[in-house]
């Protein structure tokens, strides 16, 4: 607390050096907390303190071009489910930084990201709990709107500390549309470079093992009248995976049209030995270095997240030994406008995706070409008068139970409503209605939920999910929220599933529990 | 701790109202934005942080845009709806919101690595803000259930007189 307390005064102090006009503070806070119950039905019995609570406090201060801050977070102890390393407390990030229109100079923790992240990413995502940003040093220039350049270092975090690994990094984009001085059209290359430097142990440098690794990425996007195409080529250079040399490799291609109420996006994905890890001493969910994420459909209706697709990135401490995978997505969304056939008065929202995803044909994989996730969902979406809004849903999910080791898959057909009405401009009912159907696993699951709101402040909610098919359980929930301006409370009770918690195409294992939960955000 | 609350408090004494600060962040076409940019017309704007797996943010940016044409009848002010998705939804982001209509009302901003959403000190979306012709925050709301868009009208009514 003492050292929190020199912290704190420490930025006081900054403030008021640098505050000629003052500047302003803002920041938010962030607690989420569960009481454990035991619950013979669910197999769960809670440890002895029956109790998790996880809390982010962050601070910034801004003045013109000046800016500094940082974020404390504690754990006491963490929710269940959360890795492991998260426990009590830490000044997780501290920062000062400068930036005006051509320059900015960080010094402290920082967040960064070349491309697409599949050669280096640092960000936080408290539903992962993953926080691993840079504590170092980053250097960004911008010639215009031309060039522009940036170079980083420092020690990435994992869990409550700073690790000994060192990654130095520097990333240059150029725009050649701009250059030229073409108007209608976009056209940039871009290169990354990103060196990592971690201590070995005794094995790994037996092996032929080397502390230093060197990967690089190139780009390209084009865009032009809203057709874009975008390219990008990772080389994670050699690394070893059992003790064996490997080289990582990853091709990622984006391309599509959006204009006119259209929007269409063809994905294609292949990724070789892409996992990257901050240390290879841990086995965390959070200790990534890299985002190497599902490229499918994100969803969020409770059916349709029981099996997520988590993809294989090549790396030993995947569930197999396996050295990637690869695959695609199309994605197409159209707007038919009000006024039209099939829009009607209100228009009407379509969406369609199909995505698949295969083991590499490569040294190294369990069964080269097994099939590891394929989907394909269909949703509209109508408004079919100012007080009904109706969504329909259809999912067809086909997962590989044993993450590609085996040509068995499992075929699920999942169907869901959801409606809403309101019944005055701020009282307003939401209604879900969930049916999941397959052979394999579990057998049939149905689910509904209702959410009863009263705007602006009060919302509350009960859901069920129920398995028919085969273990007869229900994982119901009930829950209650209060929001006023940027702060909001809410209390619920349930009992919950064990699976995957999902972020951004990111997974970590959760396991059953049952018990309350309480959770409060606010900003200033 | 006492103390430590204390320092806080003064600290947010001391200070003058939020404002938007310099990130930034790409446009539809992937072009680099500097935030500060939004602040050159001098207009107020409600700035709306959403994903597309938030279906409480689709309803919300829904919602304004169903009521725009009304709304700009009586105030001038315009709709920055920043996408937080990160690179994996990226293009699903810009094929969504040109799939909603968006495009054409909305001035859309994609922060594809949280920057712009950390420095507003945003930790869950739907987060939206009004902010004035001179580019102070004052008005802020997180979550949303059909209905508190109402109250966005009224703080964007009272920022504009």
């Amino acid at each position: 607390m003492k050292r929190l307390l020199i912290i704190v005064a420490f930025v006081a102090t900054a403030v008021s050096a640098v505050a000629q006009d003052k500047g302003y503070l803002t920041g938010s806070f962030e607690s989420n907390d569960h009481i454990y119950v035991q619950d013979e039905k669910n197999r769960f019995i809670p440890d002895d303190d029956r109790f998790g609570t996880n809390n982010y406090l962050k601070l910034d201060y801004y003045n013109g071009n000046f800016s500094a801050g940082m974020q404390m977070e504690g754990y006491y102890p963490a929710l269940i489910g959360y890795p492991h390393e998260l426990k009590k407390f830490a000044v997780s990030n501290m920062y000062v930084n400068w930036k005006d229109e051509d320059f900015q100079i960080t010094a402290g923790t920082f967040y960064d990201q070349f491309g697409s992240g599949l050669l280096f990413r640092s960000w936080e995502d408290r539903l992962l709990g993953l926080n691993n940003t840079i504590m170092g040093a980053r250097f960004a220039y911008n010639w215009d709107d031309k060039v522009s350049f940036k170079a980083l270092w420092g020690m990435p975090r994992l869990g409550m500390e700073f690790s000994d690994t060192q990654v130095r990094g520097a990333d240059l984009s150029v725009s050649l549309s701009n250059i030229i001085g073409l108007d209608d059209v976009v056209l940039s290359v871009e290169g990354s470079v990103l060196n990592k430097f971690e201590k070995l142990g005794i094995d790994a440098q037996e092996a032929g093992g080397s502390p230093n690794s060197v990967g690089y990425s190139g780009r390209v996007n084009f865009d032009w009248n809203g057709l874009f195409v975008k390219g990008e080529y990772v080389d994670l250079g050699k690394k070893l995976v059992a003790l064996q040399q490997k080289r990582g490799n990853a091709q990622l291609v984006e391309l599509g049209y959006n204009g006119r109420g259209l929007g269409v996006t063809l994905t294609g994905r292949r990724l070789e030995w892409m996992g990257q890890t901050i240390t290879s001493r841990s086995q965390s969910a959070a200790n990534l270095i890299s985002y190497v994420p599902a490229m499918s459909t994100q969803y969020t209706y409770m059916l349709t997240t029981l099996h997520p697709y988590n993809p294989q990135v090549g790396d030993e401490s995947s569930y197999t030994f396996n050295s990637g995978e690869m695959g695609g997505q199309l994605d197409a969304f159209y707007n038919f406008r009000r006024g039209t056939k099939l829009g009607g008065k209100r228009g009407m929202k379509v969406h369609a995706n199909f995505s698949t995803y295969y083991t590499l044909a490569q040294e190294g994989s369990y069964t080269p070409g097994n099939l590891l996730f394929r989907d394909f969902s269909f949703d509209v979406e109508k408004q079919w008068t100012k007080e009904f809004k109706m969504v329909l849903l259809y999912s067809m999910q086909e997962y590989n139970p044993t993450y590609g080791n085996f040509k068995t898959t499992w075929l699920s057909n999942i169907v869901v409503a959801d409606l809403l009405y309101k019944w005055t401009p701020t009282f307003s009912t939401r209604l879900e209605l969930q049916y999941l159907t397959t052979k394999e696993d579990k057998k049939d699951w149905m689910a509904a939920l209702l959410e009863v709101n009263f705007a602006p402040h009060w919302s509350i909610w009960g859901s069920d999910m129920y398995n028919h098919g085969s273990t007869k359980m229900h994982y119901y929930n009930i829950g209650v929220s209060y929001t006023k301006g940027r702060t909001r409370l809410a209390a619920g009770y349930g009992r919950y599933k064990d699976g995957f918690i999902c972020s951004g195409g990111v997974c970590r294992q959760i396991p059953q529990y049952t018990g309350a939960n309480f959770s409060i955000t606010t900003s200033f | 701790m006492r103390n430590f609350l204390l320092s806080i408090a003064l600290l947010i004494s001391a200070v003058a109202a939020a404002q938007v600060p310099s990130v930034t962040v790409e446009n539809s076409k992937g072009e680099a934005v500097n935030t500060k940019t939004l602040l050159a017309e001098g207009t107020p704007m409600i700035v709306s942080f959403w994903s597309t797996s938030c279906k409480p943010c689709i309803r919300e940016l829904d919602a304004i845009y169903d009521a725009l044409p009304d709304w700009l009848d009586e105030v001038k002010f315009r709709v920055v709806a920043v996408s937080t998705d990160d690179s994996r939804l990226l293009a699903k982001a810009k094929s969504f919101a040109e799939g909603r209509g968006w495009g054409e009302d909305y001035t859309l901003l994609f922060d594809k690595n949280q920057d712009f959403m950390r420095a507003m000190n945003v930790s869950v979306v739907p987060h939206v803000f009004v902010i004035d012709g001179k580019g102070k925050v004052v008005y802020s709301h997180t979550s949303y259930v059909p209905g508190n868009e109402l109250e966005l009208f009224e703080a964007i009514k009272k920022c504009a007189k």
